[in-house]
């Protein structure tokens, strides 16, 4: 299934870039993310603890970034899986400059098997939280830093 | 005076039993020792199996055992036994007790833990580690079909199992001198049984006596003690399989082997404990056998009268990963397609095709609703074209009462020629009609819309296959207490054969049905049979045991007349005694004379062939026998919320000679009621990678009461010449027509809107936009 959102971030592109591109500043705002270890460039293995309609599990799995332009896009590609099943998904976010602040397009597709099927209506609206909930922890850092 | 058994419309003997919470279930049996078993499933549809690493989950300190593939012994390493193969079965392929290299659905066991409880068995399996390497998945049938994107089987070089044709007359020419040629597409998609009773095995192992025993909410649970018995070089006579009370079975309990059936044993083998697995729901949507999707691509040619000159079907069946019930539900359905109807000229040509999905045997109706729904559809869509009432087309295309036995021309499921033996189609659907008020519908129609109301009338006309060999037998006792023991081999999921079949003996030995104890499923109690499917049970076991209590009422005449100095000839069989015809003082009880067959001293006479009144019989059909109905229902449709309401529900049926109706009547209400479900609530949706979307009850919705119409029964008895009792089958009679049926009253009642229903089950939103694409269409 197909994803996708826009937010704003308010800080200018160059810093979001720098941001988005400290993983252990990633790791602290990806909601459930027990764990990130890079295990090579752009590879990272993660533990993330999270729950998908009436499943909650904790995820093995491993985190690629697969594409880098800055500062205007960034992807990823993931895959982890647990006793309720697995998920794969691939992200692509693009920054857009927008002075004082950025702009933000991001869009994922996700496939779920096993007991996550059974949840899997809900999941674009989970993302969506997720996201949201990941977005506003970057800001927060942002205008922490700023200060 | 003697009573009549047979025919008798009397409560069931199990259902005390049943009604307080005795039953035994195979989560009933409780062993000392008893071990729990959990079963890791592929959570992939399609994948290579790079490494299973389960050094994890045998620490975990109650797990007693975890088996991958290469722990097996190895027998059980190859695939599991081939069932029924066909000659236009290239490809075999059967499923693995555990998947060695590679999983082909969702579902697919990899791992099995056995645990000191299920809780721990569960949690065990988390600690399996395996490392999967995702394949694309092959989900579309026709892309399947054409090898894409993946092959399941890649040895084979290619997605299709079989390619076969059947042909009677040339369809080509018929269609070259027709009037008339309606061609469409129909699709039926999957759906699934639902029992209340998932599956379930228990196994215990005595070292001691070197002895198997094995409970299994099986079908058939002779072959299953034969099949335990080859794959671990046990004797036949070694191995017990117990079915015992089994919660619905509808086809899929007769697949062989499920992995568990064979895992288990081997575990309680290795473990020298008890073991036990139940399957959970969640299990049940993607590792039971599902059924129903097939593509058709059919046409029917006429003359301008309505006259069928020929029909052609060419269609695709979703085998899912592997094929170990072979060629059996398309054959069903290619060869129910040409119903109660003179068809000359007919062409059916299937392929057989694997997908990345749950395995696909036959359920309840197995291909027959296929089959009916493309006819009774293809001649709903000609009468539309000829300007001609839907069931005047049907009348000039009746096989006639006089022309019985017919010969369609197929070869049958059962290799036998596809010979009707008997049946009155016409008379059928006059009184369906009659019943249903259709000669005063346009009126009565017309009043509904009047209120604003839209109603429709649809029925549907069918031959159901049946009672199909290779044989069954029974084992017919009277003990010295007068009470009567019958023992069958086949299995009994909830179709009351307990009754049914006591009501044969009863009728022959004249004894009260209560007396009558029958014992089905145990393959200690009588080890020959095949199992319960095709709706064969009251037709081929019923026959044995009809066989084998005539046998024994001869045997008691026999003995009495040597105890009441009289000839048999003399003697009548009632209430439990034998007794001199006309001096009703002189009689012996049925207990008695079982007790003077069984002496302990003095001799036996030759004539009796043994002691004790006992007799074993077999039944070998030389084919299966046909018995057909008519549906017709009253339909509300809300146009806005697409949502239906049956008014009324009419079944008219004819299995030849009925051994219970109020049994019969059970079997039609939950037939329908089963059909409704699969034609309008119940989906099987897949995503693009094959992952079941809707296993859960959440989202695939079982009707209840609220959707499931009252459902009047009507009972006409042609008896089949085919057996002694005269019986046809009953299974799966109230399922077969209902697609058909819903879709023809669903027209009917949006008969403004032109709408052409050709998919099923049509679910709410299915129909809501067939319903808003035709309003745009017509404004």
């Amino acid at each position: 299934m197909k994803i996708e959102g826009t937010e704003t971030l308010h800080a200018p592109r160059d810093r979001v870039w720098a941001l988005l591109d400290d993983p252990q500043a990633l790791a602290s705002c990806t909601p459930g993310m027990q764990e990130l270890r890079p295990t090579g460039p752009d590879e990272f293995e993660a533990v993330l603890s999270i729950g998908i309609a009436a499943v909650r599990g904790t995820y093995k799995g491993k985190l690629r970034i697969t594409e880098r332009t800055p500062p205007e896009r960034y992807a990823v590609q993931v895959e982890g899986s647990s006793g309720a099943g697995f998920v794969r998904a691939v992200g692509v976010l693009e920054l857009e400059d927008q002075g004082a602040q950025t702009g933000v397009r991001w869009s994922g597709e996700v496939q779920v098997g096993g007991a996550l099927t059974l949840g899997s209506r809900m999941i674009p609206g989970i993302a969506r939280m997720l996201a949201g909930q990941f977005f506003q922890c970057l800001d927060r850092k942002l205008q922490e830093g700023s200060a | 005076m003697a009573t009549r058994w047979l025919g008798a419309p009397i409560k069931r003997n199990e259902d005390p039993r049943l009604l307080v919470g005795q039953g035994l279930f195979v989560d009933d049996v409780q062993l000392p020792g008893m071990l729990h078993a959990a079963v890791l499933r592929s959570p992939h549809a399609h994948a290579r199996i790079r490494r299973i690493d389960v050094r994890r989950a045998l620490e975990h300190p109650d797990v007693l055992l975890v088996l991958t593939h290469g722990d097996l012994p190895p027998s059980l390493r190859e695939p599991l036994p081939k069932l029924i193969p066909h000659p236009d079965l290239k490809h075999h392929k059967t499923q693995y007790a555990l998947a060695p290299d590679k999983v082909r659905h969702v579902g697919e066991p990899v791992a099995f833990v056995v645990a000191t409880s299920r809780y721990a068995a569960e949690d065990a399996l988390e600690l399996v580690e395996v490392d999967y390497e995702p394949l694309p998945a092959v989900v579309d049938l026709e892309e399947a079909a054409a090898g894409r994107p993946a092959l399941v089987h890649e040895d084979i070089g290619t997605n299709v199992a079989a390619h076969s044709v059947q042909r009677v007359g040339d369809y080509e020419a018929a269609r070259a001198r027709a009037d008339l040629v309606v061609a469409r597409r129909f699709v039926v998609d999957r759906g699934c049984a639902s029992p209340i009773e998932t599956r379930g095995v228990v196994a215990q192992w005595d070292p001691r006596a070197r002895q198997l025993t094995v409970w299994d909410s099986t079908q058939a649970p002779i072959p299953i003690r034969n099949g335990l018995a080859a794959l671990f070089g046990l004797a036949q006579k070694d191995v017990r399989v117990i079915a015992p009370d089994v919660g619905g079975g509808f086809g899929p309990k007769i697949m062989m082997f499920y992995p568990e059936e064979v895992l288990v044993p081997l575990a309680a083998m290795r473990l020298g404990r008890p073991v036990k697995w139940i399957e959970d729901r969640r299990e049940h949507f993607v590792a039971t056998n599902h059924e129903r999707t097939q593509i058709h691509d059919a046409e029917i040619a006429l003359d301008r009268e309505g006259r069928i000159l020929g029909v052609r079907t060419v269609f695709l069946h979703d085998a899912g990963a592997y094929i170990p019930y072979g060629l059996i539900v398309p054959i069903v359905a290619e060869c129910t397609l040409p119903g109660p109807y003179r068809i000359p000229n007919y062409h059916a040509e299937f392929r057989a095709v694997f997908t990345n999905k749950t395995i696909v045997s036959p359920y309840r109706g197995a291909g027959r609703p296929h089959g009916v729904f493309v006819m009774e559809r293809l001649l709903d869509l000609a009468a539309r074209e000829l300007g001609m009432d839907r069931a005047e087309i049907r009348r000039r295309n009746f096989i006639q009462p006089h022309e019985f036995p017919y010969d369609v021309g197929l070869i049958y499921q059962d290799n036998a020629p596809l010979v009707y033996d008997s049946g009155n189609y016409p008379a059928a659907l006059e009184r369906a009609l009659e019943e249903v008020g259709y000669c005063r519908w346009p009126e009565e129609k017309a009043r509904y819309r009047a209120q604003g109301r839209r109603v429709g009338l649809g029925f549907a006309c069918y031959v159901e296959g049946s009672g199909i060999g290779p044989y069954e037998g029974c084992r017919v006792t009277v003990e010295p207490s007068g009470k009567v023991y019958v023992a069958t081999g086949v299995g009994t999921q909830g179709q009351g054969h307990a009754t049914s079949l006591a009501q044969v003996v009863a009728e022959a030995l004249g004894v009260d049905v209560g007396d009558v104890h029958v014992v089905t499923g145990d393959t200690g109690a009588f080890g020959w049979g095949t199992g319960t499917f095709a709706s064969r049970a009251a037709v081929v076991a019923g026959s044995a045991v009809h066989l084998a209590a005539q046998a024994v009422r001869q045997k008691a005449l026999q003995v009495a007349a040597s105890l009441l100095e009289a000839s048999p000839e003399d003697l009548e069989l009632a209430d439990g005694r034998v007794r001199v015809r006309g001096a009703p003082s002189r009689s012996v009880s049925l207990g008695e004379v079982a007790r003077a067959a069984n002496p302990l001293r003095g001799v036996i006479p030759a004539e009796w062939e043994g002691p004790g009144l006992e007799a074993t019989r077999y039944f070998a059909p030389p084919r299966g026998t046909f018995s057909h109905g008519v549906h017709a229902a009253l339909v509300e449709v809300d146009p806005e919320t697409a949502t239906l309401r049956f008014l009324r529900y009419v079944v008219v049926h004819d299995c030849g000679t009925v051994l219970n109706p109020l049994i019969l009547d059970g079997q039609i209400h939950g037939g329908v009621a089963q059909g409704i479900g699969g034609s309008f609530f119940e989906r099987l949706v897949y995503d693009d990678s094959g992952q079941l979307l809707s296993g859960s009850f959440m989202d695939f919705h079982i009707p209840t009461a609220v959707e499931i119409p009252e459902v009047e029964v009507i009972h006409q008895e042609t008896p089949s010449p085919l057996n002694p009792i005269g019986a046809k089958g009953a299974g799966e009679g109230g399922v077969i027509p209902v697609p058909a049926l819903l879709a023809q009253a669903i027209e009917d009642a949006l008969d403004d809107l032109e709408l052409e229903i050709l998919r099923m089950p049509l679910h709410p939103d299915a129909l809501f936009e067939l319903i808003q694409k035709a309003s745009r269409r017509t404004p």
